[in-house]
């Protein structure tokens, strides 16, 4: 709406969108209170961590790896510009994730696709589950 | 509301809308979501987009331990000022962030009337 010029005979239902899209608008979801949102799977043999952070530069992400956490930070730039509408976040963003196994560091692995970042993190070799032969 | 938005109801996209000398400027986030599920149409002064993400798990096997974004529908429309060339609207989808660039058109650009 604003960067509505157009004609004012031209209302075009805009009343209606306003409430439409209030409601529907992501603002209005609360679980917003942590930046950048991730979803973790546990397998055998290791974690697989996404993170949604679209219009970062994976370049600009930096992925940090301690024994227990995993460190995610990085920054969303604004262009300059004469702003009409900022919704999408900007700043300097951190993340630590804990994990509660330890994670083979040299074996991390990192790639991103439509802005979703994908951490492969093996667990420690000591760590894995291994299968324990009865002798009688 | 009318039934047809109702309908189709989605997700809004985060959006930043700018200008800089070159025209107007509109990202928006639709993080997952591929260039062959992104729809932008422009139908007289509406510049609409949606587009459905299409994130996955990598392996169906895994456990879920923690979960915060999903799968969504993302809609949205503008209404486009007179300002703009919608001939030369210019559509780039990139790390999850589409990025409109909508040039002004020739005849909106300034200019100074000479007084005779």
């Amino acid at each position: 709406m604003v960067i509505d010029f157009s004609s004012i005979y031209d209302t075009n239902n805009d009343l209606e969108r306003f409430f439409d899209e209030m409601f529907r608008t992501s603002a209005f979801n609360l679980r917003r209170s942590v930046y950048p949102p991730l979803n973790v799977f546990e397998s055998d043999d290791g974690y697989i961590v996404d993170v949604c952070i679209p219009g970062i530069d994976p370049n600009d992400i930096e992925l940090t790896i301690t024994a227990r956490n995993l460190i995610v930070k990085g920054e969303r730039k604004l262009m300059e510009g004469r702003y009409f509408r900022q919704e999408r976040g900007a700043g300097s963003f951190q993340r630590v994730l804990s994990l509660n196994v330890p994670v083979d560091r040299d074996k991390v692995t990192a790639k991103s696709e439509n802005g979703i970042l994908r951490v492969t993190l093996p667990k420690a070799e000591a760590e894995r589950q291994r299968k324990i032969s009865i002798t009688s | 509301m009318s039934e047809v938005t109702r309908k189709n109801a989605g997700v809004v996209p985060a959006t930043d809308i700018f200008e800089m000398k070159d025209g107007f400027h509109i990202m928006v986030d639709l993080p997952g979501v591929k260039s062959e599920d992104l729809v932008v149409d422009i139908e007289e002064s509406e510049l609409s987009i949606s587009g459905s993400s299409s994130y996955a798990p990598a392996d169906n096997n895994l456990r879920k331990m923690h979960t915060e974004f999903g799968n969504n529908v993302y809609q949205r429309r503008f209404t486009l000022s007179e300002l703009v060339d919608k001939e030369k609207v210019e559509a780039v989808l990139r790390d999850g962030v589409l990025q409109l660039y909508l040039p002004k058109a020739e005849a909106m650009k300034p200019r100074r009337i000479e007084i005779s």
